[in-house]
């Protein structure tokens, strides 16, 4: 049984220092790494491996060359192949060019696939449209926001569990079929030193735009809807409450009640 | 040249410089400045001080110089021996001296250096480096300070500190009069290996600006400090011999000495450092691994072997005994996610942390050395945890800290009920060769007393912590006569009873083990030299405090 994970390369927020003059991002010394919520998604994979076997898992990525750092790290997470979709023809896409490429690359690099996983979205672009996208374009049943994924005995299902707003839905969709995932293990998988050694003997197989059916005028910026104009950061609210010379008790009072009229506390 | 003649700072006035008086008002408002991470508590004193600038500061030194005001003096306070813990007069926070004050290259050496003031956080220096952004610098009103500020932006390489304390929030300053070391140590050496200069204040208020390789001792062993009146303060450098291994247990002391090393690992009773200059290294990717031994005798085994395995150049070489991943284990158990990595194996006994350089873009990784290695000594690399993105890095290494983090925790619980109750940690390092012989000492005798124990640290080092967690006070009180023989074991085997830690207030009676009476006096007459009045971070190493 065939499991594709799509996965992309992001950058790694947490240590993003915004430059205070001009409100960017400081890309300088800025690492790429796997989106978490792909992560997520390979994790739910690789765990459906250990409890089903003959299952093999390819992850997939688009993106420029070095995009395959996020195969290699998925390689040693567990996937068993990777492939890159990398073409200057591919730049600029938006999410549905970029979906469509990342269908018709699933479709012919792996057409026997049963599964497809992947992260709800990307912690850069933040759209959760990918996922989506690339069901509607394949035609398969999709759950979205995955916690829990497991196949059914007959292994004809994928029984999800689903994040929705006040718990959880179970959902089961009949194979071949694609989930989005929004967790996984609390704690990230730790390779070992010889997964990782590992990881850089399977195989990658690079796919550019002559080795996809799609027409030049679908592909990259040319085949997008959308275009991002303008980037720029969020105003800094500039409210807030300052109590002065106040006794501890009188203090903790009025913060209690401006918590509660603020429905932070009951 | 063993000649120097000290300056003064410019006259500023006393009086603007913040303090808080009286005991009452500084224990109420600035409990912080009560104790620091040795947990020791102060006693009372009449001043605490916060100067802005070096002028601020050489005023309060000289007020108190007048006045004959012993004080102590306080950087990021995480020291572990209590030597910023006042104990009468004043305390002075140097926390206010801050700022990164220059990146420059030495053109003989071609290294990329730092100039920084005392306060300057290594956490603060390590991230302003691997960003290459230090604000301060790009806005100097000094053109040079700002050429080369642009000049070490333009490199396309990335450098950092190497000396890697574990505790970030340390001082740089602070790193530097300790002789800090680390994990780190074992490839790149102590803090000392990478301090090109310095400037110093004396208890008189007057301050030594001293570069490394410019002031020598005498062949005679002997230093000349003028200060600006023309007054000689003549150091007799002490005659006995390093001990083989990392050591910071008392003066550094060698023939034909560099000045700057008195001064580096001193604990700031000769002088008060107030500004550094260190070198960079190029920064280079680097792979963490956590190997999983089946017992602490096998990873003993293990660590001996990697370092005789001359074709293995690793960073650093830590250790964790079993009954120390027991405790993590416990954690996990109660929240899978504090520790912050998956579950520790059950097979898991004991461990290796080792990191090392590594290509991650490199196709055919070849570390059959290693692996071979790992497998003489009945591991596996299949049984390790490894990591080589930043962000895995960081999270190897907040797992690495959490022992420690740990430990105190679990004290901090049982000094509620037994508040005579503190941790026994130990520091003492074995030359090369000796690592197995304590260890065996080590465990034997914890065991026989049934003492709860972990031991975690720099086993590259032959430098590993023992921690002992006392239950009672009974167990307190057999577990410090333990730490006696541990460290009279130790300096019998040519090894030092304070590797990293220090002497500080806590530590003093283990400097006894160490040195004889007579090389204990010799230390003496140095800080009597410069600290003519005794004045300056009393009761740290000596305990009885040198008067004139």
């Amino acid at each position: 049984m065939k499991i594709v994970v799509c996965v992309k390369q992001v950058p790694e927020v947490t240590n993003v220092q915004v430059d205070p003059k001009t409100g960017t991002l400081i890309r300088e010394g800025v690492k790429s790494i796997l989106n978490p919520f792909c992560e997520y998604a390979l994790d739910h994979a690789v765990r459906i491996k250990h409890s089903v076997p003959g299952v093999s898992i390819t992850v997939v990525t688009m993106g420029p060359p070095q995009a395959r750092d996020v195969l290699v790290r998925s390689l040693e997470l567990g996937a068993d192949g990777g492939v890159l979709i990398t073409d200057r023809k591919f730049a600029g896409a938006d999410t549905w060019a970029t979906s469509l490429t990342l269908a018709e690359a699933i479709r012919t690099v792996i057409p026997d696939y049963e599964l497809v996983l992947v992260g709800k979205q990307a912690i850069d672009g933040d759209t959760a449209q990918v996922g989506p996208e690339i069901a509607e374009i394949l035609g398969l049943p999709q759950i979205t926001y995955g916690v829990e994924v497991a196949l059914t005995n007959t292994r004809r299902q994928v029984r999800v569990t689903q994040e929705v707003e006040k718990g959880y839905e179970v959902i089961e969709a009949s194979l071949p079929a694609l989930v989005t995932c929004s967790k996984g293990e609390v704690v990230r998988r730790a390779p070992s030193f010889k997964d990782v050694i590992n990881a850089r003997k399977k195989p990658i197989r690079v796919v550019s735009a002559n080795d996809l059916q799609i027409p030049e005028e679908q592909l990259g910026l040319q085949g997008s809807y959308t275009q991002v104009v303008k980037v720029f950061p969020p105003p800094a609210k500039k409210s807030n409450l300052l109590l002065q010379n106040l006794e501890a008790a009188e203090a903790a009072k009025e913060i209690f009640g401006f918590l509660r009229e603020k429905r932070f506390v009951e | 040249m063993h000649e120097i003649q000290s300056k003064t700072a410019p006259e500023v006035d006393f009086s603007q410089v913040k303090r808080i008086e009286g005991f009452a008002t500084i224990q109420a408002e600035y409990s912080a400045y009560l104790s620091d991470e040795s947990k020791l508590s102060a006693k009372p004193f009449d001043y605490l001080f916060f100067p802005k600038t070096e002028a601020e500061l050489a005023a309060v030194v000289k007020f108190l110089n007048q006045q004959k005001v012993p004080f102590t003096v306080a950087g990021a306070r995480t020291g572990l021996v209590g030597g910023c813990v006042p104990q009468q007069g004043a305390l002075i926070s140097l926390e206010y001296l801050d700022k990164v004050m220059e990146v420059y290259r030495d053109e003989p050496s071609g290294e990329w250096r730092v100039k920084a003031q005392t306060s300057v956080s290594l956490k603060n220096l390590d991230s302003m480096l691997r960003v290459k952004q230090i604000p301060l610098l790009e806005q100097s009103l000094d053109e040079t300070i700002r050429m080369h500020y642009a000049e070490f932006r333009e490199d396309p390489d990335e450098y950092f500190y190497p000396p890697d304390p574990t505790e970030m929030s340390a001082s740089l300053g602070g790193s530097v009069v300790t002789n800090a070391s680390g994990a780190r140590t074992y490839r790149y050496g102590p803090t000392r290996a990478w301090v090109r200069g310095m400037r110093v204040f004396f208890a008189n208020g007057e301050y030594l600006d001293v570069p490394r390789g410019k002031y020598f001792s005498s062949p005679e062993g002997q230093f000349v400090v003028y200060d600006s009146k023309g007054d000689a303060a003549m150091i007799d450098i002490p005659n006995y011999p390093q001990p083989r291994t990392k050591s910071t247990a008392g003066f550094y002391a060698a023939p034909r000495m560099d000045l700057i090393d008195l001064f580096i690992g001193s604990e700031g009773v000769l002088g008060i450092v107030t500004s550094v200059d260190v070198a960079l290294l190029r920064r280079e990717d680097k792979v963490s691994i956590i190997q999983f031994m089946d017992s602490d005798e096998q990873a003993v085994t293990l660590a001996d072997a990697l370092r005789s395995e001359g074709r293995i150049q690793l960073d650093f070489l830590e250790f964790y005994s079993g009954n120390a991943l027991d405790l993590l284990r416990r954690l996990q158990r109660e929240e899978p996610s504090t520790v912050g990595m998956p579950p520790i194996p059950e097979n898991a006994k004991a461990a290796l942390f080792i990191e090392m350089s590594f290509d991650p873009h490199q196709e055919d990784l070849d570390f059959s050395i290693l692996e071979a290695v790992i497998s003489s000594c009945g591991g596996s690399l299949e049984r390790s945890w490894a990591g080589y993105e930043s962000r895995e890095l960081d999270r190897f290494k907040v797992f690495r800290h959490m022992v420690p983090e740990t430990i105190n925790g679990i004290i901090a619980e049982r000094k509620k009920q037994y508040p005579g109750i503190h941790k026994l940690g130990t520091d003492m390092a074995v030359p090369d060769g000796h690592m197995r012989e304590m260890w065996d000492l080590y465990r034997s005798r914890c065991e026989e007393l049934q003492l709860e124990w972990c031991a975690f640290g720099h086993i590259g080092n032959n430098h590993v912590h023992v921690n002992i967690l006392p239950r009672n006070l009974e167990e307190l009180e057999k577990g410090m006569q333990l730490y006696e023989i541990f460290a009279e074991r130790a300096v019998a085997l040519g090894g030092s009873v304070s590797a990293e830690h220090g002497i500080g207030k806590i530590k003093a009676k283990f400097l006894k083990v160490m040195f004889t009476p007579e090389q204990i006096d010799q230390m003496r007459s140095v800080k009597k030299a410069l600290d003519p009045l005794g004045l300056l971070n009393p009761n740290d190493i000596f305990p009885v405090e040198v008067t004139a």
